[in-house]
């Protein structure tokens, strides 16, 4: 089982690395999905989010899909203690109660507004690819062809949610000169 | 001797002790080295794996989103610490992704495998994983420098000094025992060699004594074969001469003659038998004073005209319980021992004196000690702890016996008395006769008894057993002149053939010493139990058979004895 794991990491991160060489346009999309899934461990939800340590990390999906099938190869067999991480493709901002993790590709659509509305303040790391002000707690950026994110703290603690302070480190706004 | 056996076996176990020892010390310190060494190790390890978790923790994040930078500045921060020779992250491929060489130039490994920390070289090297929330992410290789061997090593010196001094402890015990052992085994040798020596020596003394004896007996056969011839030649010529003549007042001359003769040899072999120690002295309470008074005239005439000796006896002298021949013997033998210091003529004084108890520690109570004193030439020191050994003599052959000293000193010690010398080469010599003093009354005057020539017969019958021929005729002869009927056997086996064809004897004369299976002893002892009224008078010249007699209650004449002395122990045997 684990060598499995093991593999499956081996061929997304290759995937992954492979992005810093080539042209992001073509494996961004790819290296987006492998971050999604790679931030839930350096987040804490509020303890009465999961009802047991099993219970699933919700991976939702608004407002577009750029992954495909990647994601899904992407989160498969990936676990984030004894928590698997499913994926759910949403139509409608209110199916978004269920979701841990919100990806908005388009934040600015009345839609994905509509949910980061709702998300605000409810236990739920939102996503997008907006660095600026408008966007979610987590927003990817492109950087010397690099994806990187940026990291709303304020929003964070309002929804409840701790981040590492590794990950925070990592964010583009909390390093000074990057 | 056998805590001396188990003693040398512990002494032997030492070397082996000290081996052991030493081989203990060097185990231990080797002991003490490698547990150092592994402590040392076991702590590098901690100390590694501790920075490789600490990076490996502080990395998942950047190892997760891939950024290389924010790798490589947490790979950097190792430079803190010198130990870190190099570091590596590697993301899930196994791919390098940040690394730290401390040296310019310097890279981390290119790849590495997740394994348990292991040294290579001076190297210490620790895979950690890195994971996330149980997301594996990555590896982190940590390679740490270990202390040089030379540094490590010298951690070690005072123990190894500590190990060769107790080592070199060891080996100095060791050779010092080694040194003991030789030393003992050389003493054990030097005691075998005296000991050897001692036994070599005994046996040369023992010879020696041997030689000294022959030499004596030498000097005693010429002396007593002289006096014997004399005694012979006055015997044979007497009755040569007798033979010639029929002059009664001639005749009596050389009986007189030769009966002195035999007189001096009886008092010979008497002597002899004293200094053998073998006589049974017959002690009487005797008055000093009267005794040698008595002997003046014995002493005049035997010491010659040039000699003047003087008594010196002061009245009151204490009584003393000695034999009076033995006694006389003594004084004679002394005075002629100082006649002979004086050649040229001189003084002899024989004083004495009273010594209360307690003035000479070798006698217990009072005694008298009479003192022989000559003008004469005295003697060196080297004769002086000789002159008491039996036939030792400073005369010439035929002069003297070596026995006249050794005679004084046999009664002196047989009274329970002692004998001491003084004297000085040229001033002359004092001997003292210690003699105990005795609280007993003097004897009452005992009227001679003088031999009665009786008619043949009137003493009744005797039975006389003497094997020899001569002596048989002439005891024959004696006791028919004392009036006894004689018959006569030669052996104790014909005494009883004659007493069971006869048994009415008087009296039974018998020598001690006969050949047969019985000897007088055994005879008188038949006789008792056969005819218990019986009487047996024993005699001999032999002196064992003396004491033997003795111990069986028999009367004993000893030979020599005179017609006298023969009628006086006959009558003493017979009962009434």
């Amino acid at each position: 089982m684990l060598w499995v794991l093991r593999m499956l990491g081996a061929a997304v991160l290759s995937v992954s690395t492979g992005a810093a060489a080539c042209a992001a346009g073509s494996l961004e999309a790819p290296v987006k999905a492998t971050y999604l899934y790679k931030l839930v461990p350096f987040v804490e939800w509020p303890a009465a989010t999961f009802a047991s340590p099993t219970q699933p990390v919700v991976l939702c999906l608004l407002g577009g899909d750029p992954f495909g099938a990647v994601l899904d190869q992407a989160v498969r067999g990936q676990k984030i203690g004894a928590r698997a991480i499913v994926v759910h493709r949403l139509a409608r901002a209110e199916k978004a109660a269920g979701c841990h993790v919100l990806y908005l590709p388009a934040p600015r659509a009345p839609a994905a507004a509509e949910a980061l509305q709702s998300a605000h303040g409810a236990p739920v790391l939102t996503v997008t690819d907006q660095a600026d002000g408008a966007g979610g707690i987590v927003n990817f950026v492109l950087r010397d062809n690099r994806v990187r994110f940026t990291i709303n703290s304020r929003a964070a603690a309002e929804n409840g949610l701790t981040i590492s302070s590794k990950l925070l480190n990592l964010a583009l706004d909390s390093r000074a000169g990057r | 001797m056998a805590l001396l056996g188990k003693l040398q076996i512990r002494w032997s176990l030492i070397p082996a002790i000290a081996a052991c020892g030493a081989m203990l010390l060097v185990l231990s310190g080797l002991a003490i080295g490698v547990y150092d060494e592994q402590t040392y190790r076991a702590q590098k390890v901690r100390e590694a794996t501790a920075q490789g978790e600490i990076l490996a923790a502080t990395v998942t994040a950047a190892l997760a989103f891939d950024d290389r930078p924010a790798a490589q500045e947490y790979v950097e921060a190792l430079r803190v610490n010198s130990q870190v020779v190099s570091a590596g992250i590697y993301n899930q491929d196994g791919a390098l992704v940040a690394d730290y060489a401390r040296d310019r130039g310097g890279h981390a490994d290119p790849t590495v495998a997740l394994h348990p920390p292991a040294f290579v070289g001076r190297h210490l090297l620790v895979v950690t994983p890195v994971a996330e929330a149980g997301q594996r992410l990555g590896l982190v290789a940590v390679r740490i420098d270990t202390d040089p061997i030379a540094r490590r090593l010298s951690r070690y010196v005072g123990l190894g000094l500590l190990l060769f001094m107790a080592l070199l402890v060891v080996g100095v015990l060791a050779a010092a025992h080694a040194v003991l052992t030789r030393t003992n085994n050389d003493l054990a040798d030097a005691n075998r060699n005296l000991q050897d020596e001692m036994h070599e020596r005994e046996r040369a003394e023992s010879a020696l004594r041997q030689s000294q004896r022959m030499e004596a007996m030498g000097q005693l056969t010429g002396g007593v074969a002289h006096d014997f011839n004399n005694i012979l030649m006055i015997a044979s010529s007497g009755l040569d001469l007798m033979e010639r003549t029929d002059k009664p007042e001639r005749r009596k001359l050389l009986i007189d003659g030769m009966r002195q003769a035999v007189e001096r040899g009886a008092s010979l072999t008497r002597q002899l038998l004293a200094f053998s120690r073998r006589t049974s002295l017959r002690p009487e309470v005797i008055d000093l004073a009267a005794q040698l008074e008595g002997m003046r005239l014995l002493l005049d005439r035997s010491l010659g005209e040039d000699i003047s000796v003087a008594l010196d006896l002061p009245p009151g002298l204490w009584r003393v319980k000695v034999d009076p021949s033995e006694f006389e013997l003594a004084v004679l033998n002394l005075a002629v021992n100082a006649r002979d210091a004086m050649p040229g003529g001189g003084a002899i004084t024989i004083g004495g004196e009273n010594r209360p108890i307690g003035s000479d520690a070798a006698l217990p109570g009072d005694h008298v000690a009479l003192r022989i004193t000559d003008t004469g030439s005295g003697m060196t020191p080297e004769i002086l702890s000789r002159v008491f050994e039996p036939f030792f003599t400073t005369k010439a052959v035929g002069k003297g016996t070596g026995l006249g000293l050794s005679q004084v000193y046999g009664f002196s010690r047989a009274s329970g008395g002692d004998v001491r010398i003084e004297s000085e080469v040229g001033l002359g010599s004092t001997i003292f006769l210690l003699l105990p003093r005795t609280e007993e009354a003097l004897p009452l005057a005992t009227p001679e008894l003088s031999p009665v020539t009786r008619p043949p017969g009137a003493q009744g019958d005797v039975l006389l057993v003497e094997d020899d021929e001569g002596v048989a005729t002439l005891v024959s002869g004696m006791l028919t002149e004392l009036g006894y009927n004689v018959t006569r056997v030669d052996c104790a086996a014909g005494a009883l053939a004659a007493l069971e064809a006869n048994p009415a004897f008087d009296i039974v004369f018998s020598d001690l010493v006969m050949p047969g299976e019985m000897d007088g002893i055994a005879l008188a002892r038949e006789i008792g139990r056969l005819w218990p009224s019986l009487p047996v008078l024993l005699t001999t010249g032999f002196s064992p058979g003396v004491a033997a007699a003795a111990e069986e209650g028999l009367t004993l004449l000893t030979k020599p004895y005179g017609i006298g002395a023969l009628a006086a122990a006959l009558d003493g045997a017979r009962p009434g």
